[in-house]
């Protein structure tokens, strides 16, 4: 069969992210970048807790953070996170209408997770809390600020994905596309869990 | 598609647009030779200044500089892309596969590498090369003025990128892609060190990727990450790089473990000895490799406990690699022993690299190595290891695999003048600077004062040094006579006993027209006990898909290295800068946009454009 | 044609077999959701409350987190399905380097 030909219920395969050689590539190769990912946040999160009370000329943590809405912002990552799942669960299903849906809201999710934190930032800055107040500010920025970088990559990811096979069906070659892309976010998702906590809510209590 | 035909033609465009992992390894092979060349160049330069006391060759800064380019252009650029070019040209066959897992990652992987050691390289022309050492230490990496640790932290960023998408690549190559019948344990053993140092990349490059990304924050945009004063902690650079920096020793050593292995056991005319626990002691250095970096920082005051823990680790290394030790010694006994020049150096690797190991343990005692922390004692030991392991390992590498690569095979005799002269040369060269380094020379100063007694055994060093770059010259006129007057070879000059000496010279583009079927460890080798003239096939002839050839990795790379410029200059070259910034960040972005884009099939090899049947090796 | 009609019947089978797991799996992302909704509240107001110590509420925060890691990995990632060994090696790998790094710079600095 065609690698560019539309599927139909008949010849769905049981995982058509994983059907072809290049599909099996794809899903390890992109497991195993997140594994390096991994070590990646892993080292900024080790910076961070280094130097978490080190504010130099900024303002202490516990003053400036907003946690309620830093909550609202991970509540809406946590429910494009289950947008993304319903996704992929259509598309095992070969239902693209629904899995395009799905994946539009959690597009929407993400955008507006982007435009709370640019919110939230601008605010710190008027506080005083800037990139260069101290290593706090430095790492603060640096952490949240590589996490929204992968946010916003990951919405572009997902327009050009979205444009590109609108009016087209699920084939081999489109699968695994889709699919890697519900395994980023739901890793952008699971860093998120962590600088909520390991930054928010530990800078509350100091 | 076009691509058919276009594959065939060699030209410039050809080797800008390849996917093929056989040319992919010649790119490497020659950016990495001309790095080596380069660095060499380097260590000549630092040699002759410090051939006699109080020489005034290179002084102060510029001395600097060429020592901190010599350490970052060898490791980086010269030693990273010739292993890579191993892993390109060799891994592929060995595990009867037609081409890597991601060909376009692979090209790209090579182009960021490429255009990051451009990147870094320019700046001996644009104010002067980065000049705090290979391992950039803050503060004195964040306060170095001028631009040359702006070309260090972006050049090796780009080039890292490179590294870090290649060794996913192999990692899902070697998972992914072996013949039927290829279990993990009849893997040769390149290949598995080719898959474990592919593993150690892909966790330790993203730590160094970080730490440049954190560097370059506090040098470019004012950020307070190593400022002491901010509240910022230069530790936190040491820990980093370190975590990087250790598992990337072994990045660079268990390839030319595996290298050895497989000439040791071709010229022995016998099975590897101990196969299983060559392999469990790969799988054992790699792991260990990364619990042992803070043996870099016994100085710095970790404390006695953090000090035994990671002095006891490293002093474990010595186990596997001993197992290694022992089974090539093994091998080689009782074998039917060819000294061709591969074989040379390969034996000459083993006692080498045992007086490196044992080094090794010495400063791995924690109170020993405040001692010797920082003197020449340090530099004499990982010279004994790269040098004396890696690069005899590449040179061993280079005369076995040079017939694979380029269908000729190298001159023995000029060979053999090759392995004498570098092998004689790097011993005078090295072994007299254990005792400058027990007499107290420090490391990374450029001159040391008369009457300390230091002055004949730097000289005697620097005497070594030359006869390495006799050596070196010989090498590369070898090259010259065998692409001029060498005849080809057939595909399997050496009697070989695994899968890359089973294909035609030169290899046909798809590798293996028919997949082979792989009955066990040394799978040729079986095949030719067998009486057989070439591999069992896995299947009958037919259709080869191959993925398409493409520029977008090019232009991407290139317009990484612009928005590089842009950094570099962000506080300096103002509104060009920023402009460099956007227009070469978004060629990358648009490079990847435009991948995602166009849908990329590949092509189909016919069956009738194929031959009919498989000629094997022509034994 | 009735061979035919017998591989319709069973691939209708198989497709039901695949309708009923599939909606089990939705039952459980729905049930993993619900969880991590409660756990992510949770954390937040232990901090919140004084009731509890500081110290306790981190280490507490810090296990939910972890918790919350296991349901993304495991249920929306599917990470314990059959065909991902090699991707749980590569995730436990870089969570062993992960922890290390951490624990690092945590404490071997100051």
């Amino acid at each position: 069969m065609n690698v560019g030909e539309r599927l139909t219920d008949q010849n769905f395969p049981e995982s058509p992210e994983k059907a072809t050689l290049e599909g099996k590539n794809k899903f390890l190769g992109f497991w195993l970048f997140l594994g390096g990912e991994t070590v990646l946040f892993a080292t900024l999160f080790g910076t961070y807790l280094g130097l978490r009370n080190s504010f130099g000329k900024g303002p202490e943590a516990s003053e400036i953070f907003q946690l309620p809405m830093v909550f609202a912002a991970t509540i809406i990552l946590l429910t494009s996170s289950l947008t993304s799942v319903y996704a992929v669960l259509a598309l095992k299903e070969n239902r693209v209408k629904a899995m395009r849906g799905w994946l539009f809201v959690t597009l929407l999710l993400g955008l507006s997770f982007l435009g709370l934190e640019i919110y939230e930032f601008i605010h710190y800055v008027h506080e005083g809390h800037t990139f260069t107040s101290g290593a706090f500010g430095s790492a603060f920025y640096t952490l949240v600020g590589f996490h929204g970088g992968h946010v916003l990559f990951g919405c572009l990811w997902l327009s050009t994905l979205l444009i590109r096979n609108s009016g087209r069906g699920l084939t081999l070659y489109n699968s695994p596309k889709y699919y890697l892309f519900a395994l980023y976010w739901h890793f952008v998702d699971v860093v998120w869990v962590f600088i909520f906590t390991v930054v928010y809510l530990l800078g509350k209590v100091g | 598609m076009s691509n058919a035909h276009a594959a065939n033609k060699s030209s410039l465009w050809d080797w800008l647009t390849t996917v093929d992992h056989k040319k992919i390894g010649i790119l490497y092979l020659i950016s990495g030779g001309f790095f080596f060349l380069i660095g060499g160049l380097e260590a000549l330069l630092i040699r002759i200044q410090l051939m006699k006391p109080e020489n005034t060759f290179l002084t102060g800064d510029l001395y600097n500089q060429v020592l901190t380019m010599h350490g970052t252009t060898m490791i980086f650029l010269a030693a990273m892309p010739i292993i890579f070019a191993f892993m390109n040209a060799v891994v592929p066959l060995q595990i009867g596969a037609r081409d890597v897992a991601f060909p376009f990652l692979n090209s790209l992987g090579f182009w960021l590498f490429f255009f990051g050691g451009v990147l870094l390289n320019l700046s001996w022309f644009l104010g002067g090369a980065p000049d705090a050492g290979w391992t950039a230490y803050a503060p004195l990496s964040t306060t170095s003025s001028g631009s040359g640790l702006d070309f260090y932290v972006l050049g090796l960023q780009i080039a890292g990128a490179g590294t870090l998408i290649g060794g996913i690549n192999f990692l899902v190559t070697i998972i992914n892609m072996r013949a039927p019948g290829m279990t993990f344990m009849r893997m040769p053993l390149f290949t598995w060190t080719a898959f474990i140092t592919s593993g150690l990349i892909l966790f330790a490059f993203p730590a160094l990727t970080i730490g440049f990304f954190l560097l370059m924050f506090d040098r470019v945009f004012e950020a307070n990450f190593f400022d002491a004063s901010m509240g910022g902690n230069p530790i936190i650079w040491e820990h980093i790089f370190w975590i990087f920096g250790h598992p990337e020793v072994y990045i660079l050593i268990l390839p030319a473990f595996g290298i050895i292995s497989e000439v040791v056991s071709t010229f022995s005319k016998k099975r590897l000895f101990g196969y299983s626990a060559m392999v469990f002691a790969t799988v054992l250095i790699g792991f260990l490799g990364f619990m042992v970096w803070a043996h870099h920082m016994f100085t710095v005051g970790l404390g006695p406990v953090a000090n035994s823990i990671f002095a006891v680790a490293t002093m474990a290394i010595a186990i596997p690699t001993g197992v290694k030790i022992f089974n090539w010694v093994f091998t080689l006994w009782g074998g039917q022993i060819r000294f061709t020049t591969a074989n040379l150096f390969a034996v000459g690797f083993i006692p080498t690299f045992v007086m490196g190991g044992v080094t090794g343990v010495m400063l791995a005692a924690a109170p020993a190595d405040y001692q010797y922390h920082d003197s020449y004692f340090v530099v004499a030991h990982f010279h004994y290891v790269i040098v004396g392991g890696l690069v005899l390992g590449l040179f061993a590498g280079l005369y076995y695999w040079y017939p694979r690569m380029f269908g000729k095979m190298l001159n023995e005799t000029i060979g053999k003048w090759n392995f004498w002269t570098f092998f004689i040369g790097f011993h005078l060269t090295f072994f007299p600077q254990h005792f400058l380094g027990l007499m107290g020379m420090p490391r990374r100063y450029f001159t040391y004062p008369e009457g300390f007694g230091l002055g004949s055994m730097n000289f005697i060093s620097t005497i070594g040094a030359f006869f390495m770059t006799i050596g070196t010259i010989l090498f590369v006129y070898n090259i010259i006579i065998t692409h001029a007057k060498g005849k080809m070879v057939s595909g399997d000059p050496w009697d070989g006993r695994t899968l890359e000496w089973a294909i035609p010279n030169p290899t046909p583009h798809y590798n293996f027209l028919q997949t082979p079927l792989v009955r066990g460890l040394d799978a040729l080798w079986i095949e030719k006990m067998a009486g057989n003239k070439k591999m069992t096939p896995a299947e009958p002839v037919g259709d080869i898909h191959m993925p398409n050839n493409s520029i977008l990795p090019f232009i991407m790379s290139l317009g990484f290295f612009i928005a590089g410029f842009g950094f570099i200059y962000f506080n300096k070259g103002g509104a060009l800068a920023l402009v460099a910034i956007i227009v070469g960040l978004g060629i990358g972005l648009v490079c990847m946009f435009l991948r995602s884009w166009i849908d990329d099939h590949g092509y189909h090899i016919h069956k009738k454009d194929l031959p009919k049947e498989d000629k094997g090796a022509d034994l | 044609m009735a061979g035919n009609e017998h591989t319709n019947s069973v691939h209708r089978h198989s497709s039901l077999q695949k309708k009923i797991k599939l909606k089990q799996e939705r039952r459980q992302h729905n049930v993993s959701f619900v969880m991590m909704i409660l756990l992510t509240i949770l954390s937040f107001a232990s901090i919140m409350s004084d009731a509890i110590s500081d110290t306790v509420a981190i280490l507490f925060i810090i296990v939910l987190a972890c918790v919350q890691v296991f349901f993304q990995l495991y249920i929306w990632m599917h990470l314990g399905h059959k065909g991902h060994e090699f991707p749980m090696w590569g995730i436990a790998s870089g969570l062993f380097i992960a922890a290390l790094t951490v624990g690092t710079l945590i404490g071997l600095i100051w």
